[in-house]
């Protein structure tokens, strides 16, 4: 004998078979040809795509849509930055959450995998025979949620931006900061840019954001001086107790010293 | 009744039938030892008798032994009810028959097909195949200078070419305490997922050296980071900051003829001291993200066949 | 109308194809059994998305197989056929083209899709396992991607590919065995190219178009739902009161509910 659930969902289902019967349409033509504009959308954005893609590249240049192909594969590389399309950026910048050595396995198995049982699993604790979204409190709020933060993160993993990235935006700098003539400046932010001081600070907009170290974009309104700054740098917990940041000694004196005056000038954009 | 005599005849075979499949399994036992058409043999006496018994197995299952009795007891059914029933009887005991052996006989051509082929799948990458021990020769010493860290691109196997192209960060640390030359070789690979990690300083490339397939460019770092995650290490490759779960890996090395030979790859837990006093423990290579020591290291007991040395 | 003897005689001769094809294989029926089935007559837009996914998987489909023509799956040449396929080969740029981007929709499409149904509450009684082999598909597509992602061989690719099997890698006791498998080895090395590749034009889409199956199957065979929000949905709840069966006076019971719904 079959529980008085099972009981309606099958008198449910008999009902909608018998509706269906008597008042639906046929597929063919009503609903296949619905299906089959859609089809003829889906083919024209692809090829709209493709011909874009390949005519909006100028003589090497990326096009609208980005390059034709990358450099080829340099298993060696030390200046390549890795990013995964653009439908695993969700995931990518899940790692980056994860900046813990204890909590690595959370966020590449254990959220993932979690997630995709729920996912998989979801017929079996969804059971009520409500359909309409708006009557299902539960399903509501966990549908927007997976919305958001599916969305937040893709966009966050598309628009992260990296410590090593920042030698492509001393240029930027140059013409924020207004040294863009001077040559000495621009070869010490250069010098700056890839220290990897961005792999944990914030300069203008680029550079981690998730480690929590102090923005150097106005360094140089505190006018700390640049003996303190080249102190400070060989070895961070002297001059702030408890820091922890690493140090940059092995830079050698004339790097620090250059890049102490870099920090000493960064006083905001002018503009 | 011709079901009666074909049972009356098989009768005393039945008990010879497990003799026969022994004497296969001895057959194929010696003759795994002595000569292999000895055990093809064994195999073939095996398969012949273990089929007749399975045959006399699922015929005996059957209830086809109680019909005569029972008719005999319940005294007259008719003459067609008994040769209904008994045919229907014959039926069902060969159908039981015929399912085993096509189920079995199936499980035989699907483990036919699909052993070998997910062993041929799956077991290369667990031989060691594939990987190569020559030592790579990274030229004269004095293209190391004491104190800088030098970028060393080499291939790693010359069979394999531009896919075996590796990246070590190569300090010469002078001569250790007890007068033998010491280098700090560090892979380039982040230990967090395997993402190439960048020196975070100034690379001189104007003074850019090449040994054979070898490029060195000698820079000043203080430290590495990585640029997927975020990863950063000193320049002993301690993990200071993200995700890195050990310290960077490392590798062994030699020198021959006044030339620095590469040798082992191996995975470090965490480095005390510096330079030519760094102590550490070596692990064998393990994955990125793979946990070498602490507690951590319980998630993954089981040692991986062919992983390189 | 009644047809003229010619008219009748020429219709036999058109119709005799399938009439000669069903009394052999049955096909025509099974047809008429696809095409003419009852849909709810309230279906809408929106349920066009498993139709747009299955085109832009079979987009996928045909230009993989023209694009095998000319790639090469080896880490010596593999870049350079890309190369060949974008430059050189006669509208190579296009099926590529149709190629990488065609993947991009077919993902997005997959998950529209996905929300469609989780919207409309579609996965339940009796549709547990369509929303299952659909789950199945969803991953299957995405290691769609993930394996063909690597095929170019150019940077993203490569380091895309490393950061991926070593994800693999940190799962818990089965991880690195899994990392080994997908690599063939213990580094990336020339067979993860063709093993990739192999993963990608056979194993993977063998699998998608035999769930693409029985997905379809289970969908013709259950039906598709009503929007829920539509006043006459198939198979809406009538008033058990009045109408104990419930089905006999349907129309009645139609106006009375739209009524119902004007009031609340």
């Amino acid at each position: 004998m079959a529980s008085k659930k099972v009981q309606e969902d099958r008198d449910a289902f008999k009902r909608y078979k018998e509706d269906v019967k008597k008042e639906g349409k046929p597929f063919f033509p009503y609903a296949i040809f619905h299906d089959t504009v859609m089809s003829f959308v889906v083919v024209a954005v692809i090829i709209g795509l493709a011909v874009i893609w390949k005519f909006t590249v100028d003589d090497g240049q990326p096009g609208a849509l980005g390059p034709l192909y990358e450099k080829e594969a340099d298993p060696g590389t030390t200046n390549f930055i890795p990013r995964p399309d653009w439908f695993f950026y969700f995931l990518f910048y899940l790692l980056r959450i994860f900046k813990w050595p204890e909590s690595v396995v959370l966020g590449t198995v254990g959220i993932p995998t979690l997630l995709l049982i729920l996912l998989i699993m979801l017929p079996f604790y969804d059971r009520r025979p409500e359909r309409l979204l708006l009557r299902r409190p539960v399903a509501f709020v966990a549908a927007i949620l997976v919305v958001i933060s599916m969305g937040v993160l893709t966009w966050k993993g598309a628009t992260a931006k990296e410590g090593s990235e920042a030698v492509g935006e001393v240029p930027t700098w140059a013409k924020e900061q207004g040294f863009a003539d001077n040559a000495v400046a621009v070869e010490v932010a250069t010098l700056f840019a890839e220290s990897g001081c961005l792999n944990c600070h914030v300069y203008l907009g680029a550079g981690g954001q998730n480690l929590g170290a102090p923005e150097l974009t106005e360094e140089g309104l505190k006018n700390r001086g640049i003996e303190w700054q080249v102190a400070h740098l060989k070895n961070p917990s002297s001059k702030v107790p408890g820091s922890p940041m690493p140090s940059f000694a092995d830079l050698g004196d004339e790097n620090l010293t250059k890049i102490a005056t870099f920090l000493e000038a960064s006083k905001g954009p002018q503009k | 009744m011709s079901d009666g005599t074909d049972n009356h005849d098989q009768a005393p075979g039945s008990s010879l039938w497990p003799i026969g499949f022994a004497i296969g399994i001895a057959c194929i036992l010696v003759g795994l030892v002595i000569s292999w058409p000895a055990a093809v043999l064994g195999a073939a006496v095996t398969i012949v008798f273990g089929v007749l018994w399975i045959r006399d197995a699922a015929r005996s299952h059957a209830p086809v032994d109680s019909a005569p009795a029972h008719a005999l007891v319940d005294g007259t059914p008719s003459e067609a009810q008994l040769a209904a029933e008994e045919q229907h009887l014959e039926t069902y005991g060969r159908a039981g028959f015929l399912t085993l052996a096509t189920i079995g006989l199936g499980g035989v051509i699907g483990a036919g097909v699909v052993l070998p082929s997910l062993g041929f799948a799956v077991l290369p990458s667990f031989t060691g195949e594939g990987i190569e021990t020559n030592p790579v020769d990274l030229g004269p010493i004095s293209n190391f200078p004491e104190g800088t860290f030098v970028i060393t691109s080499f291939t790693g196997s010359k069979r394999q070419g531009d896919v075996s192209r590796r990246t070590a960060y190569i300090r010469n640390n002078g001569l250790s305490a007890e007068k033998e030359p010491s280098f700090t070789i560090i892979y380039s690979r982040c230990v967090h997922l395997g993402c190439p990690i960048q020196p975070n300083g100034p690379a001189f490339k104007d003074q850019a050296k090449t040994y054979k397939d070898v490029t060195l460019t000698p820079v000043k770092p203080a430290g590495f980071g990585c640029p997927c995650h975020g990863g950063a290490y000193d320049t002993e490759g301690n993990r200071t900051a993200g995700p890195p779960v050990r310290s960077l890996d490392r590798y062994a090395f030699s020198v021959a003829d006044g030339n620095l030979i590469l040798g082992d790859h191996f995975s470090v837990g965490t480095v005390a001291g510096t330079a030519a006093d760094a102590v550490m423990t070596r692990y064998p290579v393990a994955y990125p993200g793979v946990h070498v020591d602490g507690i951590e290291r319980f998630l993954y007991p089981l040692p991986v066949p062919g992983a390189g040395a | 109308m009644a047809k003229s003897a010619r008219q009748a005689q020429i219709e036999k001769a058109a119709l005799y194809p399938l009439d000669w094809t069903e009394e052999r294989t049955g096909l025509v029926g099974y047809t008429k059994w696809f095409l003419f089935r009852n849909v709810p007559r309230d279906v809408n837009w929106m349920q066009t998305l498993g139709a747009a996914t299955l085109t832009a998987f079979i987009v996928q489909a045909t230009t993989g197989v023209f694009l095998a023509m000319y790639y090469k799956p080896d880490p010596d040449s593999a870049y350079a056929s890309i190369q060949n396929i974008t430059n050189e080969v006669t509208l190579g740029w296009l099926v590529r083209g149709m190629h990488k981007w065609g993947a991009s929709l077919f993902i997005i499409l997959m998950f529209l899709h996905m929300a469609r149904t989780f919207m409309f509450g579609a996965y339940k009684y009796p549709r547990e396992l369509n929303w299952i082999t659909g789950v199945i598909l969803l991953v299957m597509g995405m290691a769609e991607g993930f394996t063909g992602y690597l095929l170019p061989w150019d940077q993203t690719a490569y380091w895309a590919t490393v950061v991926g099997i070593n994800i693999n890698a940190t799962a818990p006791i089965a991880g690195p065995f899994i990392a080994q498998f997908l690599q063939g080895g213990a580094q990336i090395g020339p067979d993860t190219l063709s093993k990739f590749y192999s993963l990608h034009m056979l194993v993977i889409p063998g699998g998608i178009m035999a769930l693409i199956g029985l997905h379809m199957y289970l969908v013709i065979r259950l039906g598709v739902t009503s929007p829920p929000w539509s006043p006459t949905a198939a198979g809406r709840p009538r008033d058990e009161g009045e109408e104990p069966q419930g089905y006999g006076a349907y129309r009645e019971g139609l106006i009375r509910e739209h009524e119902e719904d004007k009031a609340s």
